[in-house]
């Protein structure tokens, strides 16, 4: 551990020049949304010589804006929370009852695990026109609810590790399935919920692919669509453009800041499981 | 609780008459299987009876316009290997998932390596590299566009442009357009990579070293004797979920250059979007769907396969405490 003081200061200089290199981009949207079209194209990196909030006034005041952040935290809530209950239910019923059956109904899932979203997205569309659920919020739910078996490995892979004699002791007390659910299980496994929570969440809010082809009218888009569609509407107005970004990342960085410790513990739970 | 009080000589009484078995009577075991109903619904909707109709309709020459669907074989298969866009699209997913996969894991294990000693500004650094990983990669596409414009106003050119250089096409020329969106794939996933490293290098013990250093090993056979070796798991792990997700890929492409210039950086996925949702082609982009969900299949499987194989072979430190090994 005794490393020359002048190693250190030489790899701090050279990991911060490499970090600042790597954070030019985030550096440049920021710093352009306090810039009018003139001042960007001709200073794009430098700094804003006065602070001009004319963009975001404008971001701010439109309500589509506000339109796709209630479009997408419905989708986002409803169907986390509705992939989190599938799953810990699934997972509760297999670590109750390890029979041959629930052994081989555990493996044929893992289908659900492996398959890509690419893979059954034609006869899904063809299935969600039927039920009318094509250009709905609610098809999109419908299609994340794919993600309720990655749930399901994650929590009955956590279930495995909790001591199992205070269910059994509840269930010597009388406790019916549903009460030792509610009460023993689901506690018992918050920590895992969190962090699968954490981690759907990040997927159903920064998914573009199903909301690109599920979503058509403007009313229904949701913030990666609204941002996506906002190229073309500023296709010479970058700052707009930019600040329709940074506007639009806000919130995921803010839920980053708080959640940050459970999503690394997802991107390993997620990884050594998987 | 009076409530659960009052029942358990009943409960009592029905489990002594099983043999440790964690079950109850037949109600309860029906009450039990009930909780896995809409894990299984979902599964059956979503899963199976989608891949049965694909595998099906690439059979066919399902258009979706009309209801009729004729058995053709295998005829939309070699189609595909005979339509241009649907071959760039497969060349170019398998170019990014390549090449991110080994640009990344080049990069991510020094990284993991630097990141994990102490230096001034560690915390600044670890996060730069991590927050790409943070907010859509849709987003970051768009973004990306803005500062590789192939226009004199680019950000990289109107920079570039200070020290004399021209115009550069970096999204406008097919080669540069693939290796931008390579490397903009790495610039955003390397970080979320580097974490994953840290945890399996945190695990490693420090007596290891140490030893290492008594018995006068430099810097670099530590790295390749003792890092390296024991971050195999890790590998296996980061690589394959990068080689899935590099072939699952569509966001960054579809955003950076729309699969442009011509098809120079297509993507299975927006094949398979254009084609089926798009014009209506069911046959030809189920074909498409199922080889590709037979690639990362075949892909799944392996990684099962090694990882189980490393697993025999390392006896590996950080995980055989307390817990079972």
């Amino acid at each position: 551990m005794a490393r020359p003081l002048w190693r250190r200061i030489l790899l701090s200089a050279v990991m911060i020049l490499l970090a600042c290199f790597i954070g030019i981009p985030l550096y440049y949207i920021v710093v352009n949304t306090f810039k009018t079209q003139g001042q960007m194209v001709t200073s794009p990196l430098a700094p804003p010589t006065e602070l001009f909030l004319g963009n975001f006034q404008e971001v701010l005041t439109d309500p589509r804006m506000y339109r796709s952040f209630a479009n997408t935290l419905y989708v986002t809530a409803l169907s986390v929370v509705l992939q989190l209950v599938v799953g810990a239910l699934a997972a509760f019923a297999m670590i109750m009852r390890t029979s041959r059956l629930n052994l081989l109904i555990g493996n044929i899932l893992l289908i659900g695990f492996i398959v890509p979203g690419q893979s059954t997205l034609i006869p899904l569309y063809r299935t969600l026109v039927g039920f009318k659920l094509v250009n709905d919020l609610n098809g999109l739910v419908v299609m994340y609810m794919g993600g309720a078996i990655f749930c399901y490995f994650l929590i009955q892979g956590y279930m495995r590790t909790l001591p199992f004699e205070v269910i059994e002791a509840a269930r010597l007390d009388g406790a019916g399935p549903f009460r030792i659910f509610w009460h023993i299980a689901l506690p018992l496994i918050k920590p895992i919920l969190v962090t699968v929570g954490v981690f759907q969440t990040m997927w159903v809010w920064n998914d573009f692919l199903i909301p690109t082809v599920f979503i058509s009218s403007p009313d229904k888009r949701t913030v990666v669509l609204q941002v996506y569609n906002a190229v073309s509407e500023f296709t010479t107005d970058w700052p707009m453009f930019m600040t329709v970004s940074v506007v639009a990342l806000i919130p995921m960085v803010i839920f980053f800041v708080f959640t940050q410790r459970h999503i690394v513990s997802g991107l390993l739970a997620g990884s050594v499981k998987g | 609780m009076s409530a659960v009080a009052v029942r358990p000589p009943r409960a009592l009484s029905k489990r002594g008459s099983l043999r440790g078995g964690a079950s109850g009577g037949w109600k309860q075991i029906a009450v039990n299987q009930a909780f896995l109903l809409p894990a299984l619904f979902v599964f059956v909707f979503l899963f199976v009876v989608p891949l049965v109709q694909t595998f099906y309709w690439s059979l066919t020459d399902f258009t979706g316009y009309s209801p009729e669907a004729n058995f053709v074989g295998l005829e939309n298969y070699t189609k595909i290997l005979q339509d241009p866009s649907m071959l760039a699209g497969l060349g170019f997913t398998l170019l990014f998932a390549v090449g991110t996969t080994v640009l990344i894991t080049v990069l991510a294990i020094p990284l993991t390596v630097q990141l994990n000693k102490v230096f001034f500004g560690r915390n600044f650094v670890r996060s730069v590299w991590f927050f790409p990983a943070i907010p859509s990669m849709a987003i970051l596409g768009l973004v990306w566009r803005y500062v590789l414009s192939p226009l004199e106003s680019g950000v990289l050119n109107s920079v570039l442009a200070r020290f004399g250089v021209e115009p550069i096409g970096w999204l406008s020329v097919d080669s540069l357009a693939r290796l931008s969106v390579i490397v903009v794939g790495v610039w955003a996933a390397t970080g979320w990579h580097a974490v994953l490293y840290t945890a399996y290098l945190q695990s490693i013990p420090g007596e290891y070293y140490e030893v290492a250093k008594i018995d006068g090993a430099s810097p670099r056979q530590q790295f390749f004797g003792i890092t390296l070796p024991l971050l195999t798991p890790a590998v296996v792990i980061s690589t394959f979920l990068l080689m899935t997700g590099g072939l699952k890929v569509f966001d960054l492409p579809y955003t950076l250059t729309n699969g442009g210039p011509g098809f120079a950086t297509y993507t299975i996925t927006q094949s398979i979007i254009v084609s089926g949702v798009g014009q209506g082609r069911y046959g030809l982009a189920s074909a498409l769907a199922v080889m590709f969900t037979v690639a990362v299949g075949i892909l799944s499987f392996s990684q099962l396969a090694l990882t189980r194989y490393i697993e025999r072979r390392f006896v590996w430190p950080g995980r055989c405490g307390a817990a079972s090994c």
